[in-house]
């Protein structure tokens, strides 16, 4: 039987049923919170933490990410406060300037309120973020690519660099991969990297209204779960 | 061996022991711990053994090889008793003498004691050494006492009686109740109070419970649960089995650091021991108790220690920590309910038992009770394995135990906690170490490193080295740890290679609270320690490497300037001809100069010159 719980999401009181996590409830009441690394129906592994939320505890707050945080009778998150915005904006801001050649990465600076770039950019050309891996393992079960090597020098690769075969080439990662989409002015050359922030009026509407999810076109970009469900 | 079925077997083990051991005359403890066999104590103690058969003493004085006793630098070290005469740095050649002369005819052989480098004089006894005279070894005090691989020296100097006190008079609540009462926190690094651990663990539903030993130990420079698994590994599992007693487990692991073999050795042996003896099994000392060990192997990375990174690796995945909205204790190992403590933690377990709950809280803070044991290391005079009371001022530790500074520089700071611990200057010194004041001053206590500094480190470069480690060390899984710390370290190399901007600072505090915030372990939520704690204290170092492109400690090669001080050079020319760059210049006997442009900054010329004219500016 499926039980229902309530929590408050930024004050508003929600049902939600036991064993959903918080980002999946707070997404279908409409409530943005941002994220990279989550896909709706996939296992949640906490790697982009740009979804951290806080969580009031004896009126203690906690920060953690709300993707991994399963929902609980009587749980107060808040995902707006003062303090969210600058982790995530400051997390956001790491993002765009190792991995800026990308539309999705462009488009979560801009949700997250960067505007400006502090370091100098880089132009990597995978934020591993694991979409691509969790995909191929749980949901083909394939376990053609998985995550090699450790801190700096981890990557996304073929089990002893060779394409397996169970790998049948289906390009479902590459189709959930936030570095395949390239910025809207076109690839960045080494060099001419950039934050875009073209999209900031979008922010605008997100920013002020972060509890009335309007289908922004940031979302698309980087395959928010709103979109995607 | 006889299988101990109750209570009153241990009881008589222990006085048949003790019988048995009546007529030793005299007996020899020698070190063979990791640290002193490094320094040869296995020739050694080979030699004594001979000597002794030589000498006819074979029967009548007892030879104990033991455990780690925590002053490694003297290695290899023994005491003799009677005397509790304490003898260093021992070679085999010694052998015969200190046979013939202390143990033949009691007399002390001079050259071989140990001189304490503060007043100069020769000690002779063990207990009157000022390292060892200011510490409280509670834990330690056993290694000494007992061979760690004999579980009858463990049986007479008491051990397994805490377990059969427990099993016999305690429910498992009642010993939850008793180690909460005590005050017992984690000494893994956390200080997380052991009695609520157990009590959650214990509640959780579930008949399949575990109990793990995190013997991971990767901090640099820490050996603490080295020497107590390898020196005492009995202790451990005492404390491991009352553990799981107390929150209902069945199995335990010991997870111990692959560098560590001879900790993994020793726990094995005493594992199959206590098999044989009936104390791991079946219905422990007639109880209801079933519990067995294994001792595993660590997966070799510093973020294996982590909690949900041990368990993965046990359960044969990549050592990575995973979000712990789901605590460990309710979902740890295979899923299973799971207490993890740290070998010290379980160490002071039995203790406590055995002595009370009151017994051990009178020692310490109002927030930390009992002892610690820290491995001192760095610029002080005795480095070793430290035991103190919590709450021991932070003076106490590095000028009574330590010896204060050890060659005449100022100690200019404090790194205590390990890699991510914090840095601590001497205007703290008066600090109570303990977990709280450590933490609220922006360290912490950690796993009990502790890395005196002096005058001649930058505090910049200190804070690069830790970054470094971290950032090798990190599993890279999560945002803020695998970009933050290397963005970090990015900044701080160039504040000392000299291309440091003002803004750099701010923002390098900003990035630091974001990482403390957001990281998804521990690894990465302690990482800003090592920076935010240099700016918090020593933020005028970095000011000067960036404004005025000096480091005042003369340690960023990038910022100094090496000098020839034309007082004090004879012109003997050695510097010229070791310079591996061409870049000193001068006629014979007239001073010398070095042309900053061709130099590059090695420092080989400044260790060269006989006159100390070669300055840093
Ligand atoms: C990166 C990292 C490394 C750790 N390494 C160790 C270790 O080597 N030994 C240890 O006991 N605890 C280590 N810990 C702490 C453990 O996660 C855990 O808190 C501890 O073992 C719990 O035992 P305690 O409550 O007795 O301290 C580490 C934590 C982190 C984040
Ligand atoms: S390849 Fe793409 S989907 Fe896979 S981890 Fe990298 S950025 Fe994420
Ligand atoms: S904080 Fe660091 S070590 Fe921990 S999960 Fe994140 S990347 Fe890995
Ligand atoms: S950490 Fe939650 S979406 Fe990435």
């Amino acid at each position: 039987m499926l039980q229902q719980v309530t929590l408050s999401i930024d004050g508003a009181q929600v049902e939600a049923v036991r064993g959903t996590s918080v980002l999946d409830v707070a997404v279908e009441y409409g409530i943005c919170i941002p994220h990279l690394c989550h896909i709706p129906s996939l296992s949640d592994f906490g790697g982009c933490r740009l979804c951290v939320v806080e969580l009031i505890e004896n009126s203690r707050s906690k920060v953690t990410t709300s993707c991994t945080l399963l929902v609980q009778d009587d749980m107060v998150v808040r995902t707006n406060t003062e303090k969210i915005r600058k982790l995530r904006r400051n997390i956001a801001e790491l993002l765009v300037a190792q991995a800026p050649n990308s539309r999705a990465i462009q488009d979560i600076a801009v949700r997250c309120g960067v505007s400006q770039v502090r370091y100098p950019f880089r132009n990597e050309s995978c934020v591993l973020c694991g979409r691509c891996v969790r995909l191929c393992t749980e949901l083909w079960s394939a376990r053609a690519i998985g995550f090699v090597g450790r801190g700096k020098d981890r990557h996304v690769d073929f089990p002893f660099g060779v394409r397996p075969d169970v790998c049948k080439q289906c390009q479902a990662c590459v189709q959930h991969c936030p570095m395949t989409i390239t910025p809207c002015d076109g690839p960045m050359e080494p060099g001419e990297e950039r934050l875009c922030g073209k999209c900031e009026a979008q922010l605008l509407i997100a920013e002020s209204a972060p509890d009335s999810c309007i289908w922004c076109e940031l979302g698309v970009g980087f395959g928010c779960a709103r979109h995607a469900s | 061996m006889p299988r101990l079925d109750t209570k009153d077997d241990l009881s008589a083990l222990r006085t048949s022991l003790a019988a048995a051991r009546s007529h030793v005359r005299a007996s020899i403890t020698v070190c063979g711990g990791t640290g002193c066999q490094a320094s040869g104590c296995r020739a050694v103690i080979a030699a004594l053994q001979q000597e002794l058969r030589a000498q006819g003493y074979e029967e009548s004085v007892h030879l104990r090889v033991t455990g780690c006793h925590g002053f490694c630098e003297q290695g290899p070290i023994m005491v003799v008793e009677p005397g509790n005469i304490f003898y260093c740095h021992l070679a085999p050649a010694d052998m015969p003498e200190i046979v013939a002369d202390t143990i033949g005819r009691g007399e002390i052989v001079e050259r071989l004691l140990y001189t304490d480098p503060v007043s100069g004089n020769t000690v002779r006894a063990e207990s009157e050494i000022p390292f060892y005279r200011a510490q409280d070894r509670t834990l330690l005090a056993f290694n000494p006492r007992i061979d760690p691989r004999s579980l009858a020296d463990f049986v007479a100097v008491g051990g397994y009686s805490a377990l059969a006190r427990t099993l016999a008079e305690y429910d498992p609540e009642e010993v939850i109740r008793e180690i909460t009462a005590s005050g017992l926190r984690g000494r893994g690094g956390g200080g997380f109070p052991t009695g609520r651990k157990w009590a959650s663990c214990r509640a959780a539903p579930g008949d399949e419970k575990y109990v793990i030993c995190n013997a991971d130990e990767g901090d640099p420079g820490a050996y603490m649960d080295r020497s107590l698994l390898e020196g005492n590994p009995h202790l451990v599992l005492e404390g491991m089995l009352i553990g799981a007693y107390a929150v209902g487990a069945q199995h335990g692991y010991i997870y111990v650091r692959n560098e560590y073999p001879l900790a993994v050795a020793h726990a094995r042996e005493a594992v199959e021991q206590a098999r044989e003896f009936g104390l791991l099994g079946r219905d422990i000392l007639g109880s209801h108790l079933s519990f067995d060990v294994e001792v595993a192997r660590g997966g070799g990375a510093f973020v294996c220690g982590e909690s949900t990174a041990l368990m993965a690796s046990l359960e044969g995945k990549v050592g990575e920590p995973r979000p712990k909205d789901v605590h460990t204790v309710e979902q740890g190992l295979w899923n299973k309910p799971t207490t993890l403590n740290n070998v010290e933690t379980w160490a002071n377990v039995p203790l406590i038992m055995q002595h009370g709950a009151a017994w051990f809280s009178q020692k310490g803070t109002k927030g930390s009770k009992g002892t610690k044991i820290f491995a001192l290391t760095g610029r002080v005079k005795n480095t070793g394995l430290v035991e103190v009371e919590m709450g021991t001022p932070l003076r106490t530790i590095l000028f009574d135990i330590g010896g204060g500074a050890s060659d005449g520089v100022a100690i200019k700071a404090v790194q205590t906690g390990g890699p991510s611990g914090g840095c601590l200057p001497a205007e703290q010194f008066d600090l109570p170490v303990d977990f709280d004041t450590l933490a609220q001053a922006g360290s912490m206590v950690g796993s009990g490193g502790m890395v005196v500094m002096d005058e001649h480190s930058c505090m910049v470069d200190v804070a690069r080295y830790f970054l470094k480690f971290l950032q090798d060390e990190s599993c890279g899984k999560c945002v803020p740890c695998r970009i933050g710390i290397d963005r970090m370290l990015e900044i701080v190399t160039d504040i000392t290679e000299g291309r440091g901007r003002p803004e750099q600072i701010d923002l390098m505090e900003e990035l630091g609270e974001t990482v403390r915030e957001t990281a998804l372990c521990a690894l990465g939520k302690t990482a800003p320690n090592p920076v935010l704690s240099t700016l918090q204290y020593f933020r005028e170092e970095y000011e000067a490497h960036i404004a005025q492109q000096r480091c005042p400690a003369g340690v960023c090669r990038a910022l100094i300037e090496y000098v020839i001080d034309e007082e004090k050079c004879t012109g003997c020319g050695a510097c010229t001809r070791a310079c591996p760059r061409d870049a000193i210049r001068g006629e014979a006997k007239k001073p010398h100069a070095i042309d900053a442009g061709l130099c590059h900054r090695c420092g080989i010329c400044a260790a060269e010159c006989r006159s100390d004219a070669v300055v840093v500016r």
